[in-house]
């Protein structure tokens, strides 16, 4: 089965040793970068005690629990067990991994299996990640962006051209990742104060 | 100098966090705030009328806002968190000590009500948390744009300590904080820096630290 890819957060926001919670189709997923900076979405959530691995730390090329410590390593399989140093941890211990990838400075997560490459954003710069309290299609009436062929909402905001990525979350929110036209640091700040507002008019329509 | 104390206060905390990183050395007085009420009682109330915590007591000097104590101990110790001697930066530091009192009139209310049993409008606390913490992810996102990582520049100041114990625990009092890249980043920067020390639900990097070599029979 071919999934969709998601996008989830915006590059820059990722450093390497970071993890950050995200959320695909409904599934919680941790998202994480490495010491050498190997991207990874893995199930959100410790084999151990369930704890949300993405409260957890990243050390080398490996994700620990902040719970008890259990790191897991590349394929999702457990590497060490802190309370039980000499034990080398069974192959059952694995956490569920996703695909993931990073395309101009956007990255995507697949739930299932994928041919395809997430579509091509060129020539823009990451501009924030917003989440806002509406559905898609509030925002998009609310924002006035046009839909293109490659299904990506494109238009201006404070005079800037911008793409906005839009990924669902649960009960009707939707986080817009915005990439925005190279420019000075005033018209950027202009954009940004733009999204805000498109923010706080689609989440008044939404409730209206 | 003495500060009167609670290990699970926030505000006490900043205070805690700020003498550490500035090697300013605090004698503390716990106070025994929940269950005992003890910033209620009468002997409390002789140094603070106002029976809020934290209190600093320097020689005659005794400071009963967290916004204040922050200044005294930078002015004290660490010249540097007051920001370089501009008007704008006196400004903009002043503007996020008063924000700080947004924060903890919304999201460190929520957390009491939620962890100490104290009254509030929990709903109204979580509503102003959330747009609290939008307005400081916002801000955060425009320094970034303009090419720093800090509230008031390129370097961390009392504008930060004032405002990053709040945003690091508001899911004590049900606020997510998982939608501000900006204020994740941000925070991770305030626990990298040195001398930086822990509050109950605030760790360190522990990334930073070398892996510890367990022995068998331990924990």
């Amino acid at each position: 089965m071919t999934a969709a890819w998601t996008p989830v957060a915006l590059a820059r926001d990722l450093p390497r040793l970071g993890v950050m919670p995200v959320c695909v189709d409904g599934i919680d997923v941790a998202l994480w970068r490495s010491a050498s900076g190997r991207l990874a979405a893995w199930a959100d959530r410790c084999p151990h005690r369930g704890m949300r691995l993405s409260h957890g730390f990243v050390r080398g090329e490996a994700l620990s629990c902040i719970y008890h410590g259990w790191s897991y390593g590349a394929s999702g399989s457990c590497l060490r067990i802190p309370a039980h140093p000499d034990l080398e941890p069974p192959e059952a211990i694995r956490v569920p991994v996703h695909r993931a990838t990073e395309n101009n400075g956007v990255i995507w997560v697949a739930l299932g299996d994928q041919d395809n490459t997430p579509p091509a954003l060129t020539g823009l710069v990451p501009l924030r990640s917003v989440t806002v309290q509406a559905r898609a299609e509030v925002i998009r009436s609310a924002s006035g962006l046009a839909i293109g062929a490659d299904g990506i909402a494109r238009g201006h905001l404070a005079s800037i051209a911008v793409a906005v990525l839009m990924q669902a979350l649960p009960e009707g929110a939707t986080v817009l990742h915005v990439l925005a036209e190279p420019a000075d640091p005033a018209a950027l700040i202009a954009a940004s104060r733009a999204v805000e507002a498109l923010r706080r008019a689609a989440e008044s329509k939404g409730a209206a | 100098m003495i500060l009167y104390d609670y290990i699970l206060s926030p505000d006490c905390y900043k205070i805690r966090l700020l003498a550490a990183l500035t090697g300013q050395r605090l004698t503390l007085q716990a106070v025994d705030y929940h269950p005992g009420g003890e910033h209620r009682s009468a002997a409390f109330r002789m140094l603070n009328p106002a029976g809020t915590i934290p209190v600093l007591q320097d020689g005659a000097l005794i400071l009963t806002e967290s916004a204040a104590i922050l200044t005294y101990v930078a002015a004290m110790s660490g010249p540097d968190w007051l920001g370089e001697d501009s008007p704008q930066m006196r400004g903009q530091v002043a503007q996020w000590l008063a924000f700080a009192h947004r924060l903890s009139a919304s999201i460190g209310k929520a957390r009491s009500h939620d962890m100490l049993q104290q009254p509030a409008d929990i709903n109204a606390c979580r509503r102003a948390g959330v747009a609290c913490l939008q307005e400081l992810e916002s801000a955060l996102t425009e320094q970034r744009l303009m090419g720093f990582g800090y509230l008031a520049g390129a370097r961390p100041t009392l504008a930060d300590i004032a405002c990053f114990p709040h945003a690091m625990l508001a899911p004590d009092g049900g606020i997510s904080t998982d939608p501000y890249p900006a204020i994740r980043l941000w925070t991770r920067s305030l626990r990298a820096l040195p001398g930086f020390i822990e509050m109950p639900g605030i760790h360190r990097l522990h990334e930073l630290k070398p892996e510890p070599i367990g022995t068998a029979g331990q924990d």
